[in-house]
């Protein structure tokens, strides 16, 4: 039943998507941008974990849920596991994916015709490589309160290609 | 023969709530679906009750009344479905199968974009698609 559509598609549609909203909609105001990408990952995030938990039993605690996430969840969307799994066991969960698929065909090398102070360019590459950061956020925070655990979902691309998920479980 | 179906979400507002007999019942028959709420509370809440099946998502009979029996079905987003059967002899098996059934057309209803989370379902689709599978069922526990 149901239909398949290429991987360059959807992340030319996210790409798309990050510029729309940074560039053409909401252009002076970067936060409000943001926060309306990652509300776009929640609804897609709340409906993906409907369909992927369709065949599961319950789970019984969060620890159970944030590994669904991390194998059955995260295979079915990006065909690999996460890589790494840490928590404080005080409600704060890392999850690193090394080799993050939606990011792996971007750089944040500044490009030489750009003349900027080096410091200044590479932040600049990498608060724009941030907004791409927001919908996968959304996406694990919708999931996540969809299964009944309200959280708030932030990443980190210091050491790219691997990408860290910090997920703080609100008690 | 089912004759009420519903689909309960997690602070157990209706999402949707049909009935498929002729006469006037169908409020009787949402009164018998609202207090087949608080037994799924309990034998969620009570782990000594439910025995081994705890994670389970087929709840199986939740109580019999004179007319009916209720069978009830929880999942992992905490979203309950409950159906109303008037057949004496219902086998689990048609009961699961049912439930799988139903559980994928939630699934599909609620992907859709135009679907407001929390708020009923609206989709013809959708209730063309309910209805097949409670005749389905029909048949099957008939034959």
């Amino acid at each position: 039943m149901g239909r398949e559509v290429s991987e360059s598609c959807v992340e030319s549609l996210l790409i798309e998507m990050v510029s729309s909203y940074c560039n053409r909609f909401y252009a002076d105001k970067q936060e409000l941008a943001a926060r309306r990408i990652e509300a776009i990952g929640y609804q897609v995030g709340h409906q993906l974990s409907e369909r992927y938990t369709m065949e599961r039993p319950r789970f019984s605690d969060h620890l159970e849920a944030i590994k669904f996430i991390c194998k059955d969840f995260w295979s079915e969307i990006f065909k690999k596991q996460i890589d790494n799994l840490k928590t404080n066991h005080r409600g704060t969960f890392v999850l690193q994916d090394n080799h993050f698929r939606w990011l792996s065909r971007m750089s944040i090398e500044s490009s030489p015709e750009m003349v900027v102070s080096s410091p200044d360019g590479e932040d600049k590459a990498s608060q724009a490589m941030s907004m791409h950061l927001y919908f996968p956020c959304g996406i694990i925070r919708g999931a996540l309160s969809n299964l009944g655990i309200p959280c708030a979902v932030s990443a980190d691309i210091s050491s790219l290609p691997a990408c860290s998920f910090v997920i703080r479980i609100k008690a | 023969m089912i004759v009420c179906v519903a689909i309960v979400g997690h602070q157990n507002n209706p999402l949707y709530i049909q009935s498929f007999t002729d006469g006037d019942d169908a409020l009787k028959l949402h009164h018998v679906v609202h207090c087949s709420l608080d037994v799924v509370d309990e034998r969620v809440n009570n782990p000594k009750k439910s025995g081994p099946m705890l994670n389970e998502t087929y709840l199986g009979l939740l109580y019999p009344t004179e007319n009916y029996k209720v069978y009830g079905y929880l999942t992992n987003t905490k979203v309950k479905f409950i159906s109303v059967t008037t057949d004496l002899d219902v086998k689990d098996a048609d009961v699961r199968n049912f439930f799988r059934k139903f559980h994928a057309a939630y699934v599909d209803a609620v992907s859709n974009p135009f679907h407001v989370p929390g708020k009923k379902i609206t989709s013809k689709t959708f209730a063309e698609r309910i209805s097949t599978i409670v005749k389905a069922f029909g048949l099957s526990s008939a034959g």
